[in-house]
């Protein structure tokens, strides 16, 4: 096997770790049985997105017309809160991959503070449709987005749940750069309720 | 002491980064369409094609499966190809 590397190949230590991580690796990181979790989740709201992007095609007035009153900004703030902590999750785990305990540490809080800025001004929104009296018997568009977005603010309290307990048990040392798989699972899970929003973002808020 | 030139900085920022910013930049054009008011068919499959490269940033470089063997290799571009289809075809339905 050939090893030689090209001289421009970047070779900073969490691309390194991630090349030990996946080289050769038919098994993502992370335990296996989240994964399943994780494709049925994913399952689940291919269907929610596909059953919207079809009734919206039979409605496609009405649900142009109420998007007009979502805040699109409130959900980009929203979009940014949980790239970033994605990114902090990602941080997190290559931080436990070197050995730095207390880093992976700090990475996982500032993870936390993002999904606490996430449910804040969700739950905002959510107060604000409440006040003006829309509900999941207003129409259908209001129906598919209270249904969709409501899910999705579950998952990410679950994250939230599973990232406070990763936290913890990093706290207390049960994870190190030999073994770190409960910090992987955590991150797959939370990488998962990004990857649903960057989708449902654009589809319910922008496409028209 | 010499000041780190332009080129020392890029190569200095982790990979991680770069797909946290491209993340980032790819959220605000996305933002930037509805800000600006656009619509039709073909900004909403550009908006669409956005959200499927950032899912499938997530999925190789955050969750991972950049470089894995096998089925788990194929688990997120499926999950993101098959809705997108179907998102992208009851879209052009409404034309």
């Amino acid at each position: 096997m050939n090893l030689s590397r090209p001289d421009n190949e970047r070779t900073s230590k969490d691309a390194q770790y991630l090349q030990a991580a996946t080289h050769d690796r038919i098994y993502p990181p992370g335990d296996l049985a989240i994964w399943v979790f994780i494709l049925a989740e994913l399952l689940v709201f291919a269907v929610f997105f596909s059953a919207y992007a079809l009734t919206r095609a039979n409605n496609a007035e009405l649900f142009n017309t109420c998007q007009l009153t979502l805040d699109a900004n409130a959900a980009f703030i929203n979009t940014l809160a949980l790239i970033s902590s994605s990114y902090f999750v990602m941080r997190a785990v290559a931080a436990i991959r070197e050995a730095k305990t207390q880093q992976c540490i700090q990475w996982l809080i500032a993870a936390l503070a993002m999904g606490c800025v996430f449910l804040i001004i969700k739950s905002g929104e959510y107060v604000h449709h409440y006040q003006a009296g829309i509900n999941l018997r207003t129409n259908l568009f209001y129906m598919f987005y209270l249904s969709l977005t409501f899910f999705h603010f579950m998952h990410v309290i679950m994250g939230m749940v599973i990232l406070t307990a990763v936290t913890i048990k990093t706290r207390q040392g049960h994870y190190s750069a030999a073994e770190h798989t409960g910090v992987e699972t955590g991150a797959s899970y939370w990488h998962m309720v990004d990857i649903i929003w960057l989708i449902l973002f654009p589809l319910v808020y922008i496409m028209r | 002491m010499r000041a780190a030139t332009g080129t020392q900085i890029f190569y200095s920022i982790r990979p991680c980064t770069f797909v946290y910013l491209t993340l980032v930049v790819l959220s605000l054009v996305t933002w930037l369409t509805g800000q600006l008011g656009l619509s039709g068919l073909s900004i909403s499959l550009i908006v669409l094609g956005l959200a499927l490269i950032k899912g499938l940033l997530i999925g190789d470089y955050y969750m991972g499966l950049r470089g894995l063997t096998g089925v788990w290799r194929w688990a997120i571009i499926v999950w993101l190809v098959i809705p997108g289809a179907l998102i992208t075809w009851a879209f052009i339905k409404v034309q």
